[in-house]
């Protein structure tokens, strides 16, 4: 970003000081976690859900050439309200000498930690619940609650086989969460913040998608699977098969109680899902559209963005690289050094009208310099590019959630001992190799130009390097399969102890 | 306001730091020190350091408490019936031991005498305000953590990072199996030498 020179006039009064930062607790984001609550809480979220439940049951019928449920409604839309009632009107059967109080609270705990998960993902322009500057470390921290509720499930029913499925799922979810946090690093580097809406933005305005990069391939490839592992469905369902150990930790539970554990795992796909359209998708932008000189949503948003405390003019010089309309907030150093964010009213030819909410250090006619066009300002009322943002966000969840149940209708179920190794020796080196390999994009592409660098040379160079990866990774693990190792290879031997397969095949 | 919110909330995690020394059960105490990590989490959240509040959820509810549970069921008979009890004379000790450091406690925090060299801290601010360091630091908490991390208290950082790899390291070593019961294996089995002799 270069810096050139500007003079600026105040125009106006300046407004008592204001902090940009913090929320301010007025009626939008009463409107906004309102919204959330009761719109999200109770009825958008367990609808979605519910409809999940269908889809995946007339999708896996698809994938096995019959229709799926089609009597209760049109196209068997009604079902999930028969579904509801019929687990409503279960008895749910608790054992004797189980911990009641645990034995509800398990539940309860996923479904917890599948909404706070929810509580940061930005579904639109202003409509992330709450945005923390640390959002994605507090959504890794939350979804660590999911296996504490698994282990109370298996523990509490008093039966030996919920308690291995249990252990085992634990296991598991303790062992995927650490190529999931892994693979979400290189998003990290690359956007500078932990923050969901700044990840996005970042995405958005700056960079593009983060999956067009080979390490964003890459990490979105590796952070889809411990996703599917987190969430405890197939292939990696073994805690909760059908035909293993009865039905692993959940054996005890029946009526209203094991609905609440259906309801918590198809929550946490939908959580997970969103989660991963947010990081590496772009959550609720198109693609490509940071390389056309001001996105088409603001300025379909900006006669209606723009207010009437304008207060400083910018005469710009040059023209700014990336086209700053109204909501982009500019950085500007004055000469002692001290640098100030104003929000952009609008743009009329080469003149800048910012917003000043807080008292200025700058005199008429100073001279200053920009160091950086920054970011739109999301703390904002309705922007009217959400009626473009909202669908495409909800096409990308709901493009994943296909992809996740097509795998669980065309893949097995994986064994307990190669699902362990196949998290620890094939997936943490990946993700750490991951690490690597999003450094050199960001040097090459991300840190030169913001964004604009020589994405073919990045290409050029950490593709092969990715590539590269996956092939050592697999190579060194060759001797552990099975197929392979000559100690663990299946033979058939006869009663007498020859083998009967020497004969057959070594001979011809 | 903020004040109310204080009191109910040290209030709430003092009957759960209650529960877990008294409860009977143990993974009942367990979900009792859960609830008490928590709180620790929202206070930090009081503080304005949400990167602790969830760095403490992470590691302790997320780590330290499935560890703690996995050592519960291990090592207990299955479904945790065996309640603790605490003799009679051990009671009355534990009972004078908390009334010292109770006495202690409130005698010195009553008779505070700041020492003469300590450093002087920002004031809390009361404006939320993003030009002093304290709210720069607040807003951009962990960049902040990273380079106090990397320039401050690497030492402690490194130190901990060996520590970690120390506990890896013999995490792995105590898992592997015996190669020595393979090697006795392939003995046995007729027309194969063992390729090694040792482990």
């Amino acid at each position: 970003m270069s810096p050139f020179d500007m003079t600026m006039t105040p125009e106006t009064n300046l407004m008592l000081a204001q902090s940009i930062y913090y929320d301010k607790v007025d009626l939008w984001l009463w409107i906004r976690w309102g919204l959330y609550l009761f719109a999200g809480f109770f009825g958008v979220f367990p609808l979605i859900v519910a409809y999940i439940v269908l889809a995946e049951r007339k999708l896996a019928a698809r994938f096995q050439d019959r229709i799926g449920p089609n009597r209760v409604g049109p196209f068997g839309l009604l079902q999930p309200f028969a579904d509801f009632i019929k687990l409503i009107i279960k008895e749910s059967i608790v054992p004797k000498g189980a911990n009641g109080f645990v034995h509800l609270l398990a539940p309860m705990l996923t479904l917890i930690s599948a909404f706070l998960v929810l509580a940061v993902i930005p579904f639109g322009v202003g409509l992330a619940p709450v945005d923390l500057p640390s959002g994605v470390l507090y959504m890794v921290s939350v979804s660590s609650i999911a296996a504490l509720s698994i282990f109370l499930a298996g523990w509490s029913s008093r039966n030996k086989y919920s308690l291995l499925g249990a252990m085992r799922g634990v296991a598991q979810l303790v062992s995927y969460e650490i190529p999931q946090v892994m693979s979400i690093l290189p998003v990290i580097l690359w956007a500078g913040s932990l923050s969901m809406v700044s990840i996005v933005q970042a995405q958005q305005y700056d960079q593009g998608w983060f999956i067009f990069s080979p390490p964003g391939i890459l990490g979105f490839v590796l952070l889809l699977i411990a996703s599917i592992a987190e969430v405890n469905r197939a292939p990696f369902d073994l805690p909760e098969a059908e035909s293993e150990i009865i039905a692993g930790f959940h054996t005890e539970y029946s009526g209203m109680r094991f609905g609440l554990f259906f309801l918590g795992e198809y929550l946490n796909v939908f959580a997970v899902c969103c989660l991963t359209t947010t990081l590496f998708l772009g959550g609720g932008s198109l693609p490509f559209q940071s390389y056309f000189a001001g996105r088409a949503e603001h300025m379909l948003a900006a006669p209606f963005d723009a207010s009437k405390d304008q207060i400083l003019k910018l005469n710009a010089h040059h023209e700014f690289p990336l086209n700053p309309g109204s909501g982009f907030r500019i950085e500007i150093t004055n000469e002692a050094g001290r640098s100030e964010a104003f929000q952009v009213s609008h743009r009329t030819g080469n003149d800048l009208y910012l917003l000043a909410n807080r008292p200025v250090d700058f005199q008429a006619g100073a001279n200053a310099r920009v160091t950086a066009a920054a970011r739109p300002d999301f703390a904002s009322p309705w922007h009217f590019s959400n009626l473009i943002m909202i669908p495409v966000f909800f096409a990308k969840v709901f493009f994943l959630i296909f992809v996740m149940f097509w795998i669980r209708a065309t893949l097995p179920r994986m064994r307990a001992d190669r699902l362990m190794a196949f998290a620890w020796k094939t997936m943490v080196p990946l993700a750490i190799a991951n690490i690597f390999l999003g450094a050199i994009w960001y040097e090459i592409v991300i840190r030169p130009a913001g964004g604009y660098g020589h994405k073919l040379v990045g290409w050029a160079v950490t593709g092969p390097l990715t590539l590269a990866a996956i092939a050592l990774v697999f190579r060194i693990n060759r001797n552990s399969y099975q197929a392979n190792d000559p100690e663990r290879r299946p033979t058939l031997i006869s009663r007498t102890g020859e083998s009967l397969l020497a004969a057959t095949t070594q001979g011809q | 306001m903020i004040q109310a919110l204080f009191i109910a909330l040290s209030a709430f995690g003092l009957l759960m730091a209650l529960g877990t020394v008294f409860a009977r059960n143990l993974v009942n105490a367990a979900l009792f020190l859960v609830a008490f990590f928590f709180v620790i989490a929202c206070q930090f959240v009081l503080l304005e350091a949400e990167f602790m509040a969830a760095i403490q959820v992470l590691i302790y509810i997320g780590a330290v408490t499935v560890i703690l549970m996995f050592g519960i069921m291990l090592t207990r008979n299955i479904q945790g019936d065996e309640t603790t009890t605490v003799s009679k004379r051990w009671r009355l000790l534990g009972l004078g031991a908390f009334g010292t450091v109770c006495t202690v406690l409130v005698l010195g925090i009553n008779a505070y005498q700041p020492w003469t060299d300590l450093a002087v801290r920002p004031e809390f601010p009361v404006t939320k305000d993003s030009t002093t360091p304290r709210g720069q630091a607040i807003l951009s908490m962990t960049p902040t953590v990273g380079r106090e991390m990397m320039t401050r208290y690497v030492v402690a950082f490194e130190l901990a990072g060996l520590l970690l790899t120390a506990a890896l390291v013999g995490a792995v070593v105590l898992a592997q199996h015996d190669s020595t019961d393979i090697v006795n294996a392939k003995a046995e089995k007729p027309g194969t030498e063992p390729a090694v002799t040792g482990s």
